[in-house]
C-alpha cells in the first residue's frame, strides 16, 4: 500500500509551498517591502501545512483536491494582497475559518448517516434563507443577496447552494420515494428547484440562477432514464429566457453589453471593457505581480479577480487556473463515480457541478465568451461566505472519498 | 440504472467547457488583444508615461516640432509650430487618444525596449528626426492658404517626404482639442481627415502619366488621332476640357493639351486588362508601409468593360488615389521609372544623441522602363513649356508636370498639378490638390507647385 511510501502526493505539496514562498516574497519586494505581506504568506503556508498534515495523518481520503484548492487560494490571496492588503488580511481569517468548517463538515457528514432522509429540512431551510434575504437583505451591485448581522454580513444564497444540492440528491438517489400530498418526489424536486430559482429572480442574482439551473439539468441527465423530461425543462427554460430578454431591461443590458461592449465603454460596457483591457494588457506572460493596474477593474477583488490574474500572471496564468479547476473537477468526478452509496454519489456529483459551472460562468463572463453574470470564482475571489461554503463543500466531498477509501481498504484514489 | 456512464458524459461536457475557456482566452489574446490594449479608454497606456519624458520630434534640420514639458506629475505635449503638423505629427490627448506619428511611433517616443531599469527616475523617450524641411512645409502651408486640399513634396530618388500639408487642419494641442472636439468632429469639411495621406480623390488627367506608360509599352506612341472633342463609345460620352476639338494630333500634343478624347481612345483600345495591369504597377490597390496611416489607392471594378478602361485612363471612374500616391507617380518618372517607398522618419535617436536606427530608401515598384521614363519626361516638360501646365514654368529651370481637373460628385472639379524639377536632375517632386476648386488644374494648382519648387531649389 502506498499510504506513506509514495512521493506522489508530497511532491505537489512541496510545489505548493515553493509557489507560496516565491509568490509572497516577490510581492513583498514589488510592494515596497511591506512586512505584512510576509506575515500573510507565512500564515497561509502555516494553515495549509496544518490542514494537509491532518488530512494525511488521519487518512481522510483524496489527498489532491485540497492541495489544488490551496493552490487556488494562494493565487487568490496573493492578488488580494496586491490589490488591497486589507482584503488579504481578512481573506486569511476566512481561510482559517474555512479550514475549521472543512473539518467540521467532514466529521459531521462522515458520522451522520441519515442525510438522505432530510429533504424537507433542506427545502424549508432554503426557503427560510431566501425569505430572510428578501426581508432583511441589503442590495449590493443591483443584487439583493446580502444579510447583515451587525458588522458581519453574508450571502445566504451561497449556503442555499449546498442545501439545494442535498435536496436534489435525496430525490435522485431514490432515498426519497414517498409522495408528498400525492406529489411524487420527482415533481416535488422540480417544484422546489423552480421555487429557489424564482426567489433568485426576485433577488436579481442571475449568476446563481444559472448555477442552480445547470446543476439541476445535469442531474436530470445523469439520473432520468427518459430524456423527455430533460428536453421539457431545457425547452421551457429557453422560452423563459427569450421572454426575459424581451421584457426585462436587466437582461437586455447584459446581452447588449456582451455583444458589443465597445458601443458604450464609459457606461454599460464599462465593467467588461475594463476587464478586457486588463487581459489584453497582460499578454501571454502577464505584466508581473505588482506591475499591473488591477485597480482600474471594478469589483476586481470578487467577481473580476480572474481579469487581474490574467493581467499580472498572463493568459498562461489564467489558463493554469482554469486547468486547476478542471483537475479539481476531475478528481471529484472520480470520487462520484467510485462512490457506492447512491446519496453520496449524487451529493458529490452536485457539488462537483457547482464548482465547475460556477467557474465556467464567471470566467466565461469576464473574458466575454458568454454574457457576464456576477458570481464569485470559487477559492480565488474575496468573500467570507464563498470561502467558507466552498470549504464545507470540499469537506463533504472529502468525507465521501474517505468513506470509499476505507471501504476498499486504502488506495482507491491513489492512482499512480 | 447505473448513473456512472452518464456521469462520464457530464465529465466530458465539463471538460469541453473548460477547454473552450482556455481556447477562447488564447484566441482573444492572439487576434483581439492588440486592438483592445491600444484602445484610448485603456488607462494603462498612460501609466508608462509617468516615468518617461516623451521624445521630441525634429525636422530634417533639427528644428523642434514637438516636445514634452514636465511639471511634476503632469506632462504637457507642446507643438511649437501649432497647426502646421496636425496631420503629420497628429495629436496626443488623454481623452481622445493619439493619432499619426504620436500613435504609430508611440513605443519609440516612450523609449520602449530600453533596458536601463530606473526607479522613480524620469527616463527620456527616443527622439524622431523627420525628413520634412520645416521652411518648405511652412511655405507650402502658406501657399495653400485657406483652400482645402493637400501639398506633397518628396525627393524622387529616395522617397524622402519634404513637405506634407493637408488643409483644413486643427490645433493639435491637447487642451484645445479637448475643448473643441465636438466642434471639430461635426465640422462639415472634416478637419481631422489627413487629406494628403488618407483622402481619396479621382486623379483626373494626372493619371494620363500612367496611361502614357501603357501606350509606350504597347508601341502606340507613334499613333496620330483625329480628335473630334467628344469621345463616344458604348454609351459613354467624354468631352475635352472646355469642349475643344484638337483635330489631328499625336500623343505628345495630346498630353500637352490633355486631350480626353485621345486618352479615352487609348484606354478603350488597350482594354481593361492592360489598364488594370498598369494600375497595379503604379501600386494602386497595394498597401505599403508608410510612417503614417495611409488610405489604399483603389480601382474598384467587379468586371471592367472597355468603356470603364477608357474612363480610368483619364483618371475618372472607380479610380481613387491619395495625393501622396499621385506625387509618387510623378516621382517615379523623375527617378527613371522606379517608384520609391516614401518615408517620413529619417532616424530615431536617444536623448543623448545616439542614433538607434536610420531609414534606408527602398524600391516600392518598378513602374516603367527607363526609356519610357525618358519619353514621359519629354512629354511632361513639353506640357509645362507649351501646354496646360504653363503656370508652373520657372525661368532657368526645366519643370516637368501634368495638370488634372477631376470631376467628382459635385459640380466643382478638384484641381491637380503634379510635377518635378529640375527635369535633367530631379531634386523634388510635387503634387498639389485643391479640393472642389472649380477651376482647371493648371490655373490654381500649377502656381502653388511652381512656388514650392522654386522655394526648394532656392531660386
Amino acid at each position: 500500500m502506498s499510504k506513506f511510501t509514495g512521493l506522489n502526493y508530497r511532491r505537489p505539496a512541496y510545489l505548493l509551498m515553493l509557489m507560496n514562498l516565491l509568490g509572497f516574497f516577490l510581492l513583498f519586494m514589488a510592494n515596497g517591502y511591506n512586512p505584512n505581506i510576509l506575515y500573510i504568506g507565512a500564515g497561509l503556508l502555516g494553515l495549509f501545512i496544518l490542514i494537509y498534515t491532518i488530512i494525511v495523518l488521519c487518512n481522510m481520503g483524496d489527498k489532491f483536491i485540497v492541495l489544488m484548492a490551496c493552490m487556488l487560494i494562494t493565487i487568490g490571496v496573493l492578488l488580494l494582497c496586491r490589490i488591497n492588503i486589507q482584503y488579504g488580511i481578512r481573506q486569511i481569517v476566512w481561510v482559517a475559518l474555512g479550514g475549521a468548517a472543512f473539518f467540521a463538515s467532514y466529521a459531521v457528514y462522515y458520522n451522520i448517516r441519515f442525510w438522505n432522509k432530510l429533504w424537507m429540512l433542506y427545502l424549508l431551510g432554503g426557503i427560510g434563507l431566501f425569505l430572510a434575504t428578501l426581508i432583511f437583505g441589503d442590495t449590493v451591485n443591483g443584487s439583493r443577496n446580502w444579510i447583515s448581522l451587525g458588522s458581519f454580513s453574508f450571502q445566504p444564497a451561497e449556503i442555499t447552494k449546498i442545501l439545494f444540492i442535498m435536496f436534489l440528491a435525496c430525490n435522485f438517489s431514490k432515498s426519497w420515494t414517498d409522495p408528498f400530498y400525492k406529489i411524487t418526489p420527482k415533481w416535488m424536486t422540480w417544484l422546489g428547484t423552480y421555487l429557489f430559482i424564482g426567489f433568485l429572480v426576485l433577488q436579481r442574482d442571475w449568476g446563481t440562477i444559472l448555477v442552480f439551473f445547470f446543476i439541476y439539468i445535469f442531474m436530470i441527465y445523469v439520473y432520468e432514464k427518459n430524456l423527455r423530461f430533460l428536453a421539457l425543462n431545457v425547452g421551457a427554460a429557453a422560452i423563459v429566457a427569450v421572454l426575459g430578454y424581451k421584457f426585462l431591461y436587466h437582461i437586455q443590458v447584459r446581452v447588449s453589453s456582451w455583444l458589443d461592449p465597445w458601443a458604450d465603454i464609459s457606461n454599460k460596457g464599462y465593467q467588461i471593457t475594463q476587464s478586457l483591457f486588463a487581459i489584453a494588457s497582460g499578454g501571454y506572460f502577464g505584466r508581473g505581480i505588482g506591475n499591473g493596474s488591477p485597480s482600474y477593474i471594478p469589483e476586481v477583488h470578487s467577481d473580476f479577480i480572474f481579469a487581474a490574474v490574467c493581467e499580472e500572471m498572463g493568459v498562461f496564468g489564467g489558463a493554469a487556473i482554469i486547468l486547476l479547476f478542471f483537475l479539481i473537477a476531475y478528481r471529484c468526478f472520480k470520487i462520484a463515480i467510485t462512490a457506492q452509496d447512491p446519496f453520496d454519489k449524487a451529493v458529490c456529483l452536485g457539488l462537483t457541478l457547482m464548482f465547475s459551472v460556477q467557474t465556467f460562468i464567471i470566467v466565461g463572463g469576464v473574458i466575454k465568451m458568454i454574457p457576464l453574470t456576477g458570481i464569485t470564482l470559487p477559492f480565488v475571489s474575496y468573500g467570507g461566505t464563498s470561502i467558507v461554503v466552498n470549504f464545507i463543500s470540499l469537506g463533504i466531498i472529502q468525507a465521501i472519498s474517505a468513506k470509499e477509501e476505507r471501504r476498499t481498504g486504502g488506495d482507491s484514489h491513489e492512482s499512480k | 440504472m447505473n448513473p456512472n456512464k452518464r456521469i462520464i458524459h457530464v465529465l466530458v461536457v465539463v471538460c469541453v467547457m473548460f477547454l473552450s475557456l482556455v481556447t477562447y482566452l488564447l484566441y482573444f489574446n492572439m487576434f483581439q488583444a492588440e486592438e483592445v490594449a491600444t484602445n484610448p479608454y485603456n488607462k494603462r497606456q498612460w501609466e508608462d508615461e509617468k516615468f518617461v519624458k516623451r521624445g521630441n520630434i525634429y525636422d530634417a534640420n533639427g528644428i523642434l516640432l514637438a516636445e514634452t514639458e514636465v511639471d511634476g506629475d503632469t506632462r504637457i505635449r507642446r507643438y511649437p509650430k501649432g497647426r502646421l503638423y496636425s496631420h503629420v505629427i497628429g495629436y496626443y490627448s488623454r481623452t481622445y487618444g493619439k493619432s499619426q506619428l504620436e500613435m504609430l511611433y508611440d513605443k519609440e517616443l516612450l523609449g520602449h525596449g530600453d533596458i536601463t531599469i530606473s526607479f522613480n527616475e524620469l527616463r527620456s523617450g527616443y527622439d524622431l528626426n523627420l525628413t520634412i524641411d520645416h521652411s518648405l512645409q511652412q511655405y507650402a502651408y502658406d501657399q495653400l492658404g485657406n483652400r482645402q486640399g493637400a501639398v506633397v513634396a518628396l525627393e524622387p530618388a529616395t522617397g524622402r517626404i519634404l513637405a506634407l500639408v493637408s488643409r483644413p487642419d486643427f490645433d493639435p494641442a491637447a487642451e484645445s482639442l479637448e475643448q473643441n472636439w465636438n466642434a471639430i468632429v461635426e465640422q462639415e469639411n472634416s478637419p481631422l481627415l489627413a487629406r494628403a495621406t488618407q483622402g481619396l480623390y479621382p486623379p483626373g488627367s494626372t493619371y494620363k502619366i500612367a496611361t502614357t506608360t501603357a501606350a509606350y509599352e504597347k508601341g502606340l506612341i507613334g499613333t496620330t488621332f483625329e480628335d473630334t472633342g467628344l469621345f463616344e463609345k458604348d454609351g459613354l460620352k467624354v468631352s475635352n476640357y472646355g469642349e475643344k476639338a484638337y483635330g489631328t494630333i499625336d500623343l505628345k500634343q495630346a498630353f500637352s493639351v490633355s486631350s480626353n478624347f485621345v486618352f479615352c481612345s487609348l484606354g478603350y483600345e488597350m482594354g481593361p486588362e492592360t489598364v488594370q495591369e498598369t494600375a497595379q504597377r503604379f501600386g494602386i490597390g497595394k498597401s505599403f508601409d508608410f510612417d503614417l496611416a495611409m488610405s489604399k489607392s483603389q480601382i474598384q471594378y467587379k468586371t471592367m468593360y472597355p468603356a470603364d478602361a477608357a474612363l480610368v485612363s483619364i483618371g475618372q471612374g472607380q479610380l481613387l488615389m491619395t495625393p501622396l500616391h499621385v506625387a509618387m507617380m510623378s516621382a517615379a518618372v523623375a527617378n527613371d521609372g522606379k517608384m520609391m517607398t516614401p518615408y517620413l522618419v529619417d532616424s530615431i535617436t536617444t536623448a543623448s544623441g545616439l542614433t538607434l536606427s536610420t531609414t534606408k530608401p527602398s524600391l516600392f515598384s518598378q513602374s516603367m522602363s527607363r526609356d519610357c521614363a525618358e519619353y514621359l519626361d519629354e512629354l511632361m516638360q513639353n506640357a509645362v513649356e507649351t501646354g496646360t501646365g504653363r503656370n508652373a514654368r520657372i525661368s532657368g529651370v526645366a519643370v516637368a508636370g501634368k495638370t488634372g481637373t477631376a470631376e467628382n460628385e459635385t459640380d466643382k472639379d478638384h484641381a491637380w498639378f503634379v510635377g518635378y524639377a529640375p527635369a535633367d536632375d530631379p531634386k523634388i517632386a510635387v503634387a498639389v490638390l485643391l479640393e472642389y476648386d472649380g477651376g482647371a488644374g493648371g490655373t490654381n494648382a500649377g502656381p502653388i507647385a511652381r512656388n514650392v519648387i522654386r522655394r526648394y531649389l532656392g531660386m
